[in-house]
This record gives C-alpha cells, sequence and structure tokens, in this order.
C-alpha cells in the first residue's frame, strides 16, 4: 500500500517511520520547508525551530497548530500547509533571530555558493536585519590542516557534534561554553583526529568549517567543473565528486552513494586529491631520466616491445580498461604479465576472490555480530564508518588484532600475534562472539590476515549461519579486478622469466616493484638482468625515477575507467576535467585567456593509459587485434557497461567461482619466542595520498612499532632481501613480540605480515 | 493673414536658427577631452580601500554576473587569510560597460569610471592583467573598508575590533 501525507495540497508518498521533513525532502519537494538542523544520515533534533509547517487535524475539534516537520512523524492523509502567512512569518523570524549575530562574511567565506544558510535565508524572504547593535565574536581554533574554523558564523544547529561524536564516535571534538555562547571544536587547538573530520566540511549548513585544502586555491563552486567519480584510495570505492578548474582539480567532495558511503567520505579519500596537482607528478614523458617529447618514448619502447623480450606488470592501482589494455597488448605478443608484484600478493588477491559474495557497507552497518579482524581504519575507512554506524544500533563487535586500534576500544578486543590469526580465525564458527546474532560479517584487512587466513575464513563462513557474509579490505582501489584474469602463478613466471634472461625489458603500469609494492625486494635483486624498465605512471615513484622510459598518464578524475570494488562492483568513473597546464599571467599577452573568455587553448595533461597502449598497438601494427581481444575481455568481465551516476554492477559469482581452487602458498611457521611482522599504516597512508602535502604533514613518524617492555632506541631487521634499520617507536597498545612496520619497511626486507623476523636490538645511538 | 502668420513663424524659426551663432555646443572629440558626468559608466577599475590596500576579495561575484562572462580570477590567500585576487583579467574587446559587476562587487572594488574609448592593434592587447586594473585610489566610493564591516580577523584587526563588534565571548565559562 502506498503511503502518502499532503503539504500544500500535493501528494507525498512516505516510507512508515519517516518524518515529514525527511520524506519531503526524498521527494524533492523541500522548498517549501527550510531546515537546518535536520540532516538524512543524521536525523532529527529539533534545535533550530526553522523546519515549520501548520498541521490540520482530521477532525474540526482542535484547531490547526504549527509544528516542527521534522519532529513530526508521516502518517496517511496528514494535512500539512505552509502557504500560510503565519507559517511564513515563523519562518522569516525564526531565521532572522539565527542572523542577529551573523558577521557580515559571505563575500569571504568559502561555503558562499554552496551555503545552505544562504539558500534559507532567499527562501524564507529575510533580506532586511532589523537588530542592529553590535554582533557576538569568537575567536578561532586551529583544527590543523584539512578543516577551518570561522565560529561567527554558527547557527548552533549542532550538526557537527552530532556527526563528530554520534556517528563519527571521535572524541577529540565537542561543544563548549553555555546559553547563546556555545561554541563547536576541540578542548584545545590541534589536528582534528578524527579519519573522518574531513565531513564536517560538508555536514555543518553554514562557513563555519570549511575545506582548509580547497582554501588555498579556492574557487567558487559555480566555477568548478564537477562530475561523476570513483575514490582511487582504496578498495572500498566511495563515490565522488571532484571539482576542477582552469585545469586542476580543487577540491573532493562527496556523492551520496547509500549502497557504500552514504553521505560521507573519509579523509584520504576527500584530501589525497593533490596527487594530481603535486609538483612531483610527472607531465612530461621521460627518457633516460631526461624529460623528452611523446613519439621519441613511445619509439623507444616500440623498438624494445619488438624485440620479444618484454614482461608486462599491471596494478591494482590502475583502473580495469587500462589493466585488460596492457593484458590484451600482452596476449597479443605472447609475453608474459602478471598484474600483482608477488605470489603472496597474487594468493591474497584471490583467496580475497574466492570469498562469497561480500557486504556491502550499507548491509554491515546493519549488521548486530561484526568481527573485525587487523586495523580497519587504517586500510578502508569507510569500512570503519560502517561498523560504528552498526555500533550505534546495537551491534556486538569483537575485534582480532595485534594492537588496540580506536576501533577495538569501541568493542571487545583481542590481542593476537599475527600467526594466530589465522587459528584464531578458523574457530571463530564455534565462538560466542558471533552466537545469537541475525546477522553476523566478518571484515578482515587482507594483508594482515594473509592468504592462508583468508581462506581460514571461507572456510569458516561455511560453517556459519547461510546469511553470515565477510568481505576483506586492501588499500588498493581495483586489487579485484586487476586479479581477475591474473591466472595462479603469473608473478612466479614472470620473475623466472626475467631469472633465466628470456625477457630484459618490463613495461610496468601503475606499478612501483622497484619500490614499495609487496615483494619489491625481489624485484631489486633481478634489477639487474633488467636492461630497461618502462613505467606508465601518475605519481613519481621509486620505480619512476630509475626507469628508462616514464610515460606520464591521466589521473583519475582526467580519464574515464572501471574499479571493481571489494564487493566485485564494477563501477565507472567518468573525466571531469583536461589537465591543463595553469598560466596564472598572461606575460605575452593573451596566451593564459581561458577558453570560455575567449582565450586560447592551454597545453593539454598526459593522455589515459589506454591511449598509449592503443598508440603502441599501432607502431606494432597490432592494433586491430589489440583492440579485438581487448572487447573481448572487458564483454567477458563486464558484460553491461555500468552508469557512473548508478551503483554499478556487481561481477556475477560464476567468475568467483574460478578462484576457489587457486593454490595457497606455505605459510611460515612461528614459534612464540621469534619476533613476528605486522602491518603498520595509518587512516591517510596509501601511495598517491602520500604525495598530498596537508594530508600527509599529519602521518604519524617512521619507525618501528613494539611494545614499551623493549628498551631499544633503534632496531635492524634482518630479511631475505636486505636489512632494514629504523627507530623504535614504543607504543603501548601492541602486542608483546610484535614489530609493526610500514609496507615500504617490508618491500625492503621482503618479507610479508605475520611473518617471523631476527632482530638486533640497538640500545643507544 | 495666414501669409503673415506663416512668414513670421519662418522668423522666429531663423531667429532661432541665428541666436545659435558663435555658440559652439559640439566638441570636437577626441581633439578636447569630454566633460563626463559623475555616473558614466567607462571601463571598470579595481579600486583600493581607504587605507590603500586592494578591496577585491576575490568573491567571483563580478565574473558571475557578466554577461560577456569577460572576467577571469583566481583567489589567493595572503599569510593573514585576507583573501585578494591572486590573478585578475578582463577582455576589454568583450566588456560592453553594462556595470553588472559593479552592481554585484560587495565591497565595492570593481568600479566602471570613465575611460571608455580605447584602441589597440590585437585583440589580445585587451585582456588587462590586475597590473593594469588596480588604480591608486578609491574610486567614486572614498570611505568603505569591507573589512572592517566583515567578522574574520585580520593581521591588523583582531576579533571584537570590526564595527559594530563585541569583544569575543569566553567559551569556558559557564556563568548565565
Ligand atoms: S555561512 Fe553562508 S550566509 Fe554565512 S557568511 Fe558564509 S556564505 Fe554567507
Ligand atoms: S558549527 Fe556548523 S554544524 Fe556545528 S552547530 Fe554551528 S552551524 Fe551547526
Ligand atoms: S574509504 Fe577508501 S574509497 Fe572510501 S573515501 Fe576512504 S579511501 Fe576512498
Ligand atoms: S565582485 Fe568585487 S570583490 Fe568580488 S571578485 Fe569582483 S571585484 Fe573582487
Ligand atoms: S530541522 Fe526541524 S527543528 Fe531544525
Amino acid at each position: 500500500m502506498k503511503h502518502v501525507f499532503f503539504l500544500d495540497g500535493q501528494e507525498i508518498p512516505f516510507i512508515p517511520g519517516q518524518n515529514v521533513l525527511e520524506a519531503a525532502i526524498a521527494a524533492g519537494k523541500d522548498q517549501q520547508i527550510p531546515y537546518f538542523c535536520f540532516h538524512p544520515a543524521l536525523g532529527s533534533l529539533g534545535a533550530c525551530r526553522q523546519c515549520a509547517v501548520k498541521m490540520y487535524s482530521h477532525d474540526s475539534k482542535h484547531p490547526p497548530r504549527i509544528t516542527m516537520a521534522c519532529l513530526l512523524p508521516a502518517s496517511d492523509g496528514l494535512q500539512l500547509v505552509t502557504l500560510e502567512d503565519d507559517v511564513h512569518t515563523e519562518h522569516r523570524e525564526i531565521i532572522e533571530l539565527l542572523m542577529t549575530n551573523h558577521p557580515l562574511d559571505c563575500p569571504v567565506c568559502d561555503e558562499g555558493g554552496q551555503c545552505h544558510l544562504q539558500d534559507m535565508t532567499v527562501q524564507t524572504g529575510h533580506s532586511v536585519r532589523h537588530y542592529s547593535g553590535p554582533k557576538r565574536t569568537y575567536r578561532n581554533q586551529d583544527l590543523g590542516p584539512l578543516v577551518y574554523q570561522e565560529m561567527n558564523r554558527c547557527i548552533t544547529c549542532y550538526r557537527c557534534v552530532r556527526f563528530y561524536q554520534d556517528a563519527a564516535q571521535g572524541e577529540d571534538f565537542g561543544v563548549f561554553g553555555s546559553r547563546n555562547r556555545v561554541s563547536f571544536g576541540r578542548l584545545e587547538d590541534g589536528p582534528l583526529e578524527s579519519p573522518f573530520s574531513g565531513n564536517l566540511v560538508e555536514v555543518c549548513p553554514t562557513g563555519v568549517f570549511t575545506d582548509k585544502v580547497f582554501r588555498h586555491d579556492y574557487v567558487r563552486v559555480w566555477d568548478l567543473q564537477q562530475g561523476p567519480s570513483v575514490c582511487p584510495h582504496c578498495a572500498v570505492g566511495c563515490n565522488t565528486t571532484p571539482g576542477a578548474r582552469l585545469g586542476t582539480l580543487r577540491r573532493i567532495r562527496n556523492r551520496i552513494r547509500p549502497e557504500i558511503n552514504g553521505h560521507f567520505l573519509c579523509d584520504r579519500g576527500r584530501y589525497a586529491f593533490p596527487y594530481a596537482t603535486a609538483n612531483s607528478r610527472p607531465l612530461q614523458p621521460r627518457l633516460q631520466g631526461e624529460p623528452s617529447r611523446q613519439d621519441a618514448v613511445l619509439r623507444q619502447l616500440a623498438s624494445r616491445l619488438e624485440e620479444g623480450r618484454s614482461g608486462f606488470l599491471g596494478s591494482p592501482r590502475e583502473d580495469l580498461h587500462s589493466n585488460l589494455g596492457l593484458f590484451a597488448l600482452a596476449d597479443c605478443l605472447h609475453a608474459p604479465f602478471a598484474a600483482v608484484t608477488s605470489s603472496w600478493a597474487e594468493a591474497l588477491a584471490q583467496q580475497c576472490l574466492a570469498l562469497p559474495q561480500a557486504p556491502s557497507l550499507q548491509e554491515v552497518a546493519a549488521a548486530d555480530r561484526i568481527v573485525v579482524i587487523g586495523d580497519l581504519d587504517s586500510i578502508a575507512p569507510m569500512a570503519g564508518f560502517a561498523v560504528r554506524q552498526a555500533l550505534r544500533q546495537g551491534a556486538r563487535l569483537t575485534v582480532l588484532a595485534s594492537s588496540r586500534t580506536e576501533l577495538a576500544q569501541k568493542g571487545d578486543y583481542r590481542p593476537l600475534r599475527p600467526s594466530a590469526l589465522r587459528d584464531q580465525v578458523a574457530r571463530l564458527a564455534d565462538d560466542p562472539c558471533l552466537q545469537g546474532g541475525r546477522f553476523p560479517v566478518l571484515l578482515a584487512t587482507a594483508e594482515t590476515l594473509g592468504p592462508s587466513g583468508l581462506y581460514a575464513l571461507r572456510k569458516t563462513l561455511e560453517k556459519l549461519p547461510a546469511n553470515a557474509r565477510a568481505g576483506a579490505f586492501v588499500n588498493r582501489p581495483n586489487l579485484f579486478g586487476a586479479a581477475y584474469f591474473a591466472a595462479d602463478g603469473h608473478t612466479e613466471r614472470l620473475q623466472q622469466a626475467l631469472r633465466q634472461r628470456k625477457i630484459n625489458h618490463l613495461l610496468c603500469l601503475g606499478a612501483d616493484p622497484l619500490g614499495e609494492d609487496w615483494g619489491a625486494g625481489t624485484w631489486r635483486t633481478l634489477a639487474p638482468g633488467l636492461d630497461g624498465l618502462t613505467l606508465l605512471d601518475m605519481v613519481d615513484s621509486e620505480t619512476a625515477r630509475s626507469a628508462e622510459a616514464l610515460i606520464p598518464v591521466a589521473a583519475f578524475p582526467e580519464r574515464a575507467g572501471l574499479f571493481v570494488n571489494y564487493e566485485g562492483r564494477i563501477q565507472a568513473f567518468s573525466p571531469v576535467y583536461r589537465r591543463e597546464a595553469q598560466v596564472l599571467h598572461s606575460a605575452v599577452h593573451g596566451s593564459g585567456f581561458p577558453e570560455a573568455a575567449g582565450g586560447l587553448k592551454h597545453p593539454l595533461g598526459p593522455p589515459p593509459p589506454l591511449f598509449w597502449l592503443g598508440r603502441l598497438a599501432e607502431m606494432l601494427h597490432l592494433h586491430e587485434a589489440w583492440q579485438k581481444r581487448l572487447d573481448f575481455y572487458l564483454h567477458f568481465l563486464c558484460p553491461e557497461q555500468p552508469d557512473p551516476e548508478g551503483p554499478g554492477v556487481l561481477l556475477p559469482d560464476t567468475i568467483r567461482a574460478r578462484f576457489e581452487i587457486a593454490a595457497l602458498p606455505a605459510t611460515r611457521a612461528v614459534t612464540p619466542e621469534q619476533w613476528e611482522l605486522d602491518i603498520f599504516r595509518w587512516y591517510g597512508g596509501e601511495t598517491l595520498a602520500d604525495t598530498a602535502d596537508e594530508l600527509h604533514s599529519l602521518a604519524p613518524a617512521r619507525g618501528l612499532r613494539v611494545h614499551p617492555d623493549v628498551q631499544a632506541v633503534a632496531a635492524t631487521l634482518h630479511g631475505p632481501c636486505g636489512d632494514l634499520q629504523l627507530p623504535v617507536i614504543a607504543c603501548a597498545e601492541m602486542v608483546q613480540g610484535v614489530i609493526a612496520i610500514d609496507q615500504e619497511g617490508f618491500a625492503e626486507l621482503g618479507l610479508y605480515p605475520g611473518d617471523p623476523v631476527e632482530v638486533s636490538w640497538e640500545q643507544s645511538r | 493673414m495666414s501669409v503673415w502668420r506663416n512668414i513670421s513663424e519662418l522668423g522666429a524659426g531663423l531667429w532661432t536658427t541665428l541666436r545659435q551663432l558663435g555658440r559652439t555646443s559640439t566638441v570636437s572629440y577626441p581633439e578636447e577631452p569630454l566633460n563626463l558626468p559623475p555616473r558614466w559608466r567607462g571601463r571598470p577599475v579595481l579600486t583600493r580601500d581607504p587605507d590603500g590596500d586592494e578591496r577585491c576579495v576575490a568573491c567571483q561575484l563580478c565574473s558571475a554576473v557578466c554577461p560577456t562572462r569577460c572576467i577571469e580570477l583566481q583567489a589567493g590567500e595572503r599569510p593573514d587569510t585576507r583573501r585578494y585576487p591572486l590573478t585578475f583579467r578582463i577582455n576589454f574587446s568583450r566588456c560592453i560597460y553594462c556595470g553588472l559587476c559593479e552592481e554585484a562587487c560587495p565591497t565595492l572594488a570593481i568600479q566602471l569610471l570613465d575611460e571608455f574609448a580605447f584602441s589597440k592593434e590585437h585583440h589580445a592587447d585587451f585582456i588587462y592583467e590586475k597590473e593594469a586594473l588596480l588604480i591608486d585610489g578609491t574610486g567614486k566610493h572614498p570611505h568603505y573598508n569591507f573589512y572592517r564591516h566583515s567578522g574574520v580577523a585580520l593581521q591588523d584587526k583582531d576579533k571584537g575590533e570590526g564595527i559594530n563588534e563585541k569583544t569575543p565571548v569566553n567559551v569556558r565559562s559557564n556563568l548565565p
């Protein structure tokens, strides 16, 4: 049965349980009801008194009365009116009250043009301030490099605290003061600690909290080029709206996708975008480290490929299209191809894929028994956010990890060494922590759990009730896409070919085999056998610096493509802007004027990988065969092209089934006396994100994290591919006997999480 | 009778003409300068506030309202967070002197002063950069200073020091 109520005589459909305002907003009929404190994801509070409507009772006994739409449950046949004078007076007078102390800031306020307060003020017709007395002022706080505060503009709607404390469950932000002097911020100046702090910018309906990174290169929203994109910084694949102007990327905003990120983004997703504008980003082809011309680099590469001694290396950091393009080229040339840089990572990807359909974040938020394995917040922050939403609904959370993470403090924490995780996961089916729930969900950080742990997870899932779901996360946007066409042993075969000198050239796409990718230690020992390495990438990595030829590629918002997220959801993104060199001053008159105003065109930025690969195929006279293969693979993996504005399409289960039989690499046994390695990450860390200055300035110090019972200032770790010396950082939250290092550390040592390691401690410097 | 009337009217008309002999109302522009009324709309300039600092805060309202889209600017930020236009260009081969930018400008920075006829050899020379637009004066509004009215703090103006502002509240106090 369809439920409707009437707003000014118009039918508004609603779902039982919704309030009137929520239903009106959902129906796009909110022009008549101004509001502030209500937010679709934060609910009603009734604090601002702005959303008045007049309710007529069904009988004539009760006179009509004015009430708050956000606190009025929608019910069938309700008659509501806003077009009467008394309602309108209420709207206008309430907004005038809220505006009493509002500063004259619009021209210098970054919210201007996208300001809810501006919209509501214009909508209600409040245009003259009757109060002419002095205005209240506040001192601002320095909230770190990401969020800018201008407290004068507050209208006390409490959305910010409700987001920060209730939804994001952060602890370092709150409301201070009393009566009409309340203020929203931290106890003391300092960076906001929550990985979701950037959402304050979108949640606050005024310009109190604005984007500090955007602020430094600001442009009004009406001049921004915007479009649908997908976050390239982890496997969740949150939907984003990048905004660009004059050929440079300026900001990232959330794009509402109920199944995944809802109304929010994590700080990595929001603030890592300067990788596209960083000075270090390669924009010109390089040959032997020197800037070069497109055709020179392509000719060099084509002659390398003609020799027939090339290997191909794709990457989970690149999108599906480009990886398939590379795969198709390798296929045409009958050359070895791998999608990931080590056999361990290959097994990891395959085990991730073999897991049955993972829950969407919307489903995670509805779970009532949750087990989190590893530090979820630091890999896929929005997955951690979904867990917090489930916690608010009373879910029971158990965290298995080698350190007491922020999430672990919110649930039952089981301190475990990484090598013990696998056995613990294998026993979870009978564990009390999952008993008695309607909807159990298990979420793992894939790298901490490792391939054999993921295998154990799959077996556990088989023993759990049929509706139990599991998801595995990595901080790469397309591990699941890259791995689909990587058969067993691809990486080993590629490395073997190099060892046996069958190949002497490597064409890499978005990979960093000589820098921080998994197995980089092995690649470094193999590097002397390489005569040349060509890299197509958008960051200046270790590999980029030592590559024979470097071919720059378009950043993700500059091109179209497909990412496959942790659920196997294929999401499309479309080009939002064209990278152009920004001319800040037309030294030569006219050369700097934008096209829109009749000026000349700027030099364009680098094209996407598929363009380069296509050119290469042309030069090798393979274009037709290459295109045919590319289309075939694409159609096989993704028969139906997803719409960038839509929810994406899920990969069919038949494709997953191929991976259930994948071989498991042997795991190393660890004795309790041995030191064991775990991976340390922070929520803003990821290859692209590391080049974003403001976000990166918050990164914790590099070092080796151990329990404080170790008395040492530094230590040297010994691995099969090299030694690594790092300062010791005592960390009380760590489990004894575990050493946590970053991914670069693992790459240098040639080890993987859960491996035993030899350590020599140094007592003094 | 009508003949006499016709003659006298002819005479009156002739007298009106003859009366103008010796008077000149034609200005031999461009040799002679024009005496333009103060509200004349010539080409836009950027003015300074009474303290001598540039008025424009790079709010982009002028470029948004401009019907020929001939204004283009990029905001910059000083260390004390004061906003200013890093670049500001107007393409005068497109400007139609409509004055909408002046009307939209909340800081009275952009003003249409009296220069209206200028010629160049190349179209591209009509693109005026900020240096060519910014004048050393307040233009038609000698007293207005936007930043004294707005609530943001600057290097030389703390919170509460603006016009019509109270001293900052003590948020640590819970006293009624
Ligand atoms: S919060 Fe909105 S209304 Fe207030 S100064 Fe900023 S843009 Fe203007
Ligand atoms: S700071 Fe913004 S979100 Fe918070 S109460 Fe004030 S206006 Fe609302
Ligand atoms: S959770 Fe992952 S996909 Fe979502 S915004 Fe953060 S980094 Fe991007
Ligand atoms: S409207 Fe005025 S203050 Fe705003 S950018 Fe234009 S000149 Fe500057
Ligand atoms: S939105 Fe209803 S009272 Fe604020």
